[in-house]
Formats: structure tokens, C-alpha cells, sequence
């Protein structure tokens, strides 16, 4: 124990002297900073710029229907909507000469082409000229068969009451930060457990490995060194988050209710409490696998082809819940086993609380599989690098490594 | 104290690596262990540090099988190493406070050592600055900060300089005589003769030769003698064969039975006027190469 915490304070000056990780720390800060500054910096110049500014919207010409021109004026406001002649080459000219964006040229009651100049992937406004036609052509049609103009707009904006009443998770609300969380969670776990590894593989080639084992218990080595990466990425992940969270606490007017960072500074507290339980073992759960795969790799070139079988598993299992949230279907089969499986639950079953339905002894049986799991490949995982690091030369076989885990 | 190691049995897959290893070192002396590249010096030594476990045979101190948690030992391992890119000091403290020292105690020690060897000015400088020689030394103050037991050396005097390897012996002296268990491995014959009491040769994993180191000596066939005189050419003459000629140039003369040593003293002086004449004690060197070469003798054989 002694020797663990001794192990663990030296590990973890490795990383607050490291000046990567000093580095990478104070730039993320500075990122966020910038980020959470930018609506308040982007205020005060667009006050500056407002008075005289030009009139620079775009030009819209609508053609073939004089009556049409002030409903569209009010469904464009961002366009100069302007009258023009029913003249196809005409419309196509004005806009080939940049001085219209776009053009709607009616040709009947329910008809038009829509020319414009480069459609974009989130153009509309052909689904607004849709509406518009249609409720002008079902206006005109009730006034013409003799409704008041005053009942045909009461039928026409007719107020439909429904309430909600959600029974899991807001999806659309959780959206966001379970998206962000699970983001950070695989940059850290990757970034961490390559640093384990190339750690381990270091003292393994600079021959620092034979005092050490000789010094210390495997096991103690193995626990100080992931505990204390462990430690370093939480702080890491706290300077980022507690940063944001202070910096949007700072510009909190400025961002008014912007439904992303609504949602991101909106995470309810139990859910908070969720991630760092299984950020912590999920993160511990790959560290000792790295820190024993950085063990059997005799050269710092060979790490990673060392940890590749390690990394695909669980960008594997990355992939299978960022596929699930985009699709909104958190709780397939798929994702069920998952947040079930040791390598892949800290992801999954995060994912699961947030965005579906789990019932309490489904996220209990998974925490116990995770905790015994991470135990379990920890002492392997010491028991791995007690062997590993005495093989030098090259990279060893699974099956010798299992005999010599055998005869150990 | 005594440290023993019993019948160890070591194989790395198919090669076996020792067979039978028994050999003794106790408090206060040093012991050589000797042997040609590859014989099982380091294996040996990885199996007394507990690096990894023997196949067969034990590792005993007192009689009784070695508790590493109260006995404590000091190591320089053949292959040198500690971490290039960190402090020093803070490396050397670390080792200590991992072999059971506190801090305070720790950084005291190490700055102790520091001095003694001369290193002091380099004390927050990162390992990867220093030269080869001094990065040695560094690595030897891991071996002996923690105040250790037994002290295992395994080539200490690969790389040093003359004035360096001075300082080493200096210090292996010292401890010797603070009645630690000093062990040695190497195969610069010329330092194990200068300092180890007993030793034993190991060849193909064997041990060939094991004891105290003089009454090794004593026990050689005394069949040879070292006669300087002024007119050598004379003795050449009448002897013949049994003539040959030393390292520093000196007439060494074979007997044909060590019986024969005073009736030949007593027909050199008859032959010519001598300036001196003893019998010749074999070197470290001599018992060695005559050892190592016969096993290896044998193999071929």
C-alpha cells in the first residue's frame, strides 16, 4: 500500500510536470474559453456595425402573380422580395448575373418553378412556397364558396392543444451532451491508455524494469500507474468542463436559449453523477488492458501495432453507440448487450440512461459486471506485465505469454 | 548472515540455462561470481533478486528460504537503466521510498551518497545530461541508498574509468566492512582477485569451481617456480623444455612432480648466480581460463 502510493505520487508528477499535457490542458481551456467568449465578442461588433448599416438581403423576384407578392414578402423575411416579369429566360438571366438569388415564377394556382443559383443542402424555401400556395389556394376556395373572409382565416389558424407528457428521457434535450460525454469520454480513454502504454513500454526500454520489479510489487505498479493517468485525466477533463461551465456561467445573457448549450449546461445532476462512475471505469477497465499490452511490446515502435487489437475493440464499440444516438434507437438489441459486455458498457449504458429506458437493476447489473470486470483485468493485467516486461526481443506470442502467466 | 543458493534449475524453453547452481556468500566478504558471456551469471543473479522464480532449487538466507520483505537488497543490474528524462534526485528518492524508505529519510540518504560520489552538483539535473561514467554512478547509488543487506553487483566495473573504478572499490570496501554480503559478478578477473574472498566459476550452467578464494590458490599443483637471475640463457640451457617464459618476461620453470621443488631450487643456484626465486602462485586469470577452457574442452569433446 505504502509502495502504491508511492508509485502513484511519482507517476502522477510525470504527468503534472509533462509539459504536453500542461500544454494540452491550458490550450483546451483557451478553446473553450473562446468558444463560450464568442456570442459576447460577436455582440459587441455586430452593435457597432448595426447603425447605417446597409440593407444587404438577398433579392427574391417572384413572377406571374402580382396578388402573391406581399404573402411572400412576409413568409421571406430575410429576402428583398421583389416583382418581376413571367419570363423564364429573364429570371434565369437576373439571377446568372448575381443581381437575384432566387425566383419563383407562378404558373398556376397550385404550380411554379423555383429557380435559384446554387440550391442548398438546407434550402426551404421551396417547402415554404408549398405552404404558401396551398393555404392561398384552400383560402380562395372557402371564399369562393361563400365563407366571410374572417371565417375561412379561423378555419385556416385553427389552434390544435396537445400536452406532452414524457415518460423516459427527453431525447431531443439529452441529445447533446450524452453526444459531447461520449465524445469526450473515447478522446480520453484513447489518448490515456496510449499514454499508459507507451509509458510501461518506456521503462521497459530503457531498462529501468529490472530495478523496478525488483523494488516494487507488480500489482502496485500496475494500480499507481493507471490510477494516477486515471487521476490526470479527470483533472484534465475538469480544468475543460469546469472552465466551460465558468465561462458560460460569465456570458450566460449572451448565449439566450440556445437549445445545444441549453441542453449541455441543462445535464441533470444524477446524470452527471452516471458519467464519472462509468467515465472512472471505463477508463480504468482500458488502462490496465494498454498498460498490459504497453507491457509485451519490447520497443516503443511496436506499441502500436501492440494495441491495435485494443483500440479497434473499442472504437468498435464507439461506433456502435454514436450509430444508435444518430438513429435515436438507443435501446436495440445491439446496444442492449453492449451495456452489458465490460469493454463496451461505460459507453453504452451511459448512452442507454441518458437517451432511453433502463430499469434500475439493469444499470446496477451492469455497474457490477463493470467494477468485477476492472478488478479482474487489473490483477491480470499486473500479472501480464510482471512477465511481459522481462521479455525482451520480440514481441511475444499470446500463447507464451500465457504459458509463462501459467508457470508464474 | 549467510545467503545460499541450492541446487537452482533454470531452462528457457527447451535451454537449460543452470543445472544444479549451489554456492554460499556470507556477511562481511565478498564473493565473485565468475564465468564466460553466457555461463548463467545474470540468470543466476535474476533468480537470487527474485526477478524470476528458479524451476527447482532454493534461495536461503540463514538456512532459512529468503524473505524479501525483510531482507533488503541492493542491485545494479547488468543492464543499466533508470529513466533518462526525469530528475535525478527525484528518480533516486523514488527508488529508496520504494524499497521501504520514508521520504525524508530517502532525500537525506541520496544526498548523502550523492557527495560521497562526487555527484552532488548534478543533483536536479535530468539523468540524459550526465555521461556515461556518471550515469553509472547514478545507477549505483540505487544499488546502496536504501542501506541494503546484500548488495548485488552484476559487472560493476563495465564502463568506469580508472579513477571512477577506484571510487567503486572505495566504497565496495566500505561496505564490506560494515559486514554487509557483497556479491559480485564479472569476468575482469583482476578486480573479483582484488576484493572477493570466495568465489565460484560457472561454465554452461554449471558451477566448476567454489570457495575461499586463497585456499583455491593454495591448492593448485605447486609445480612451478619464478627465477629471475642474470644470466637466464644458462638456466634455458641446462633445463630445456621445462623452461618457459612469464608475462613480465620472468623464467618460469616446470617441475615434472611438485615433490621435486627443493631439489630443483638447490640445482638452480648450481647452475648460475639467481636474484631471486619462489614458487609461482597461480593468478585468478590462470584457475579461470584453466576452468572455463576444460568446460569448454568438454563440450566440444
Amino acid at each position: 500500500m505504502k509502495q502504491f502510493g508511492t508509485i502513484f505520487r511519482f507517476e502522477m508528477k510525470y504527468y503534472l510536470k509533462n509539459k504536453v499535457f500542461v500544454g494540452v490542458t491550458l490550450f483546451l481551456v483557451a478553446a473553450i474559453a473562446l468558444v463560450m467568449f464568442f456570442p459576447r465578442i460577436r455582440s459587441a461588433f455586430a452593435r457597432e456595425e448595426t447603425p447605417g448599416a446597409p440593407q444587404d438581403r438577398p433579392v427574391m423576384l417572384v413572377g406571374g402573380e402580382e396578388a402573391a407578392l406581399p404573402l411572400f414578402s412576409s413568409a421571406f423575411p430575410d429576402y428583398d422580395v421583389r416583382g418581376a416579369e413571367a419570363d423564364p429566360a429573364a429570371l434565369r438571366e437576373k439571377i446568372a448575373s448575381g443581381e437575384a438569388k432566387c425566383a419563383f415564377l407562378l404558373t398556376g394556382p397550385t404550380s411554379y418553378t423555383y429557380y435559384v443559383d446554387n440550391l442548398s443542402l438546407y434550402d426551404q424555401n421551396g417547402a415554404v412556397a408549398d405552404g404558401l400556395l396551398k393555404t392561398l389556394y384552400q383560402t380562395n376556395a372557402m371564399l369562393g364558396r361563400g365563407m366571410t373572409p374572417e371565417e375561412a382565416a379561423a378555419v385556416m389558424s385553427v389552434r390544435i392543444e396537445g400536452t406532452l407528457e414524457n415518460l423516459g428521457a427527453d431525447q431531443a434535450r439529452n441529445f447533446w451532451y450524452t453526444y459531447i460525454m461520449i465524445f469526450a469520454l473515447y478522446m480520453v480513454i484513447l489518448l490515456y491508455g496510449q499514454m499508459v502504454a507507451t509509458n510501461v513500454a518506456n521503462e521497459k526500454s530503457n531498462r529501468a524494469m529490472e530495478l523496478l520489479i525488483t523494488s516494487a510489487s507488480p500489482t502496485g505498479m500496475m494500480f499507481g500507474k493507471v490510477l494516477a493517468s486515471c487521476l490526470a485525466g479527470l483533472l484534465q477533463l475538469g480544468a475543460v468542463f469546469g472552465s466551460a461551465i465558468l465561462f458560460y456561467s460569465l456570458n450566460r445573457e449572451y448565449w439566450g436559449d440556445n437549445p445545444v448549450i441549453a441542453s449541455i449546461f441543462g445535464m441533470p445532476p444524477a446524470l452527471f453523477g452516471y458519467l464519472l462512475l462509468f467515465f472512472v471505469l471505463g477508463f480504468l477497465m482500458y488502462a490496465f488492458l494498454y498498460g498490459a499490452v504497453g507491457s509485451t511490446a519490447s520497443k516503443l515502435e511496436d506499441i502500436n501495432t501492440a494495441v491495435m487489437p485494443i483500440t479497434l475493440l473499442f472504437v468498435a464499440g464507439f461506433v456502435v453507440v454514436m450509430m444508435s444516438l444518430a438513429s435515436g434507437s438507443v435501446d436495440n438489441t445491439l446496444m442492449k448487450v453492449c451495456s452489458y459486455l465490460p469493454v463496451t458498457s461505460s459507453m453504452a449504458m451511459f448512452t442507454r440512461i441518458a437517451m432511453g429506458a433502463v430499469p434500475w437493476y439493469g444499470i446496477l447489473a451492469s455497474v457490477l459486471i463493470l467494477i468485477v470486470s476492472v478488478v479482474g483485468v487489473g490483477i491480470l493485467a499486473a500479472k501480464i506485465y510482471r512477465v511481459g516486461v522481462l521479455l525482451y526481443g520480440n514481441t511475444p506470442k499470446i500463447g507464451s505469454i500465457l504459458r509463462m502467466l501459467r508457470k508464474s | 548472515m549467510v545467503l545460499e543458493l541450492r541446487n537452482i534449475e533454470k531452462s528457457f524453453g527447451e535451454k537449460r540455462v543452470l543445472s544444479g547452481v549451489s554456492f554460499s556468500a556470507e556477511g562481511g566478504r565478498a564473493f565473485g561470481l565468475l564465468g564466460r558471456n553466457g555461463a548463467g551469471k545474470t540468470t543466476s543473479i535474476r533468480i537470487l533478486m527474485g526477478v524470476f522464480p528458479a524451476d527447482g532449487g532454493e534461495v536461503l538466507i540463514d538456512g532459512a528460504p529468503v524473505d524479501r520483505e525483510k531482507i533488503r537488497f541492493g542491485y545494479l543490474p547488468e543492464e543499466r537503466g533508470l529513466y533518462p528524462k526525469k530528475e535525478i534526485l527525484d528518480q533516486l528518492v523514488y527508488f529508496a521510498e520504494l524499497k521501504g524508505m520514508d521520504r525524508p529519510s530517502a532525500v537525506r540518504a541520496v544526498d548523502r551518497w550523492l557527495e560521497r560520489l562526487g555527484m552532488s552538483e548534478y543533483r536536479t539535473k535530468r539523468l540524459d545530461t550526465l555521461s556515461k561514467g556518471n550515469q553509472q554512478k547514478i545507477q549505483l547509488i540505487t544499488a546502496l541508498a536504501h542501506d541494503p543487506d546484500i548488495i548485488v553487483l552484476d559487472e560493476p566495473f563495465s564502463g568506469l574509468d580508472p579513477v571512477n573504478a577506484m571510487l567503486l572499490k572505495d566504497v565496495v570496501r566500505e561496505e564490506i566492512a560494515r559486514g554487509k554480503i557483497v556479491l559480485f559478478s564479472s569476468h575482469q578477473m583482476s578486480y573479483v582477485e582484488e576484493f572477493c574472498d570466495s568465489i565460484a566459476i560457472l561454465g554452461e550452467g554449471k558451477i566448476l569451481l567454489s570457495g575461499d578464494l586463497r585456499e583455491i590458490k593454495r591448492a593448485r599443483a605447486r609445480n612451478k617456480l619464478v627465477v629471475s637471475a642474470g644470466q637466464p640463457e644458462r638456466i634455458r640451457a641446462a633445463l630445456g623444455a621445462a623452461c618457459s617464459e612469464g608475462e613480465r618476461g620472468e623464467l618460469i620453470v616446470t617441475l615434472a612432480a611438485p615433490g621435486e621443488r627443493q631439489e630443483m631450487m638447490r640445482r638452480l643456484t648450481e647452475i648460475c648466480e639467481l636474484d631471486a626465486i619462489r614458487v609461482y602462485e597461480p593468478s585468478l586469470n590462470d584457475i579461470f581460463v584453466e576452468y572455463t577452457s576444460d568446460a569448454r574442452g568438454e563440450e566440444e569433446a
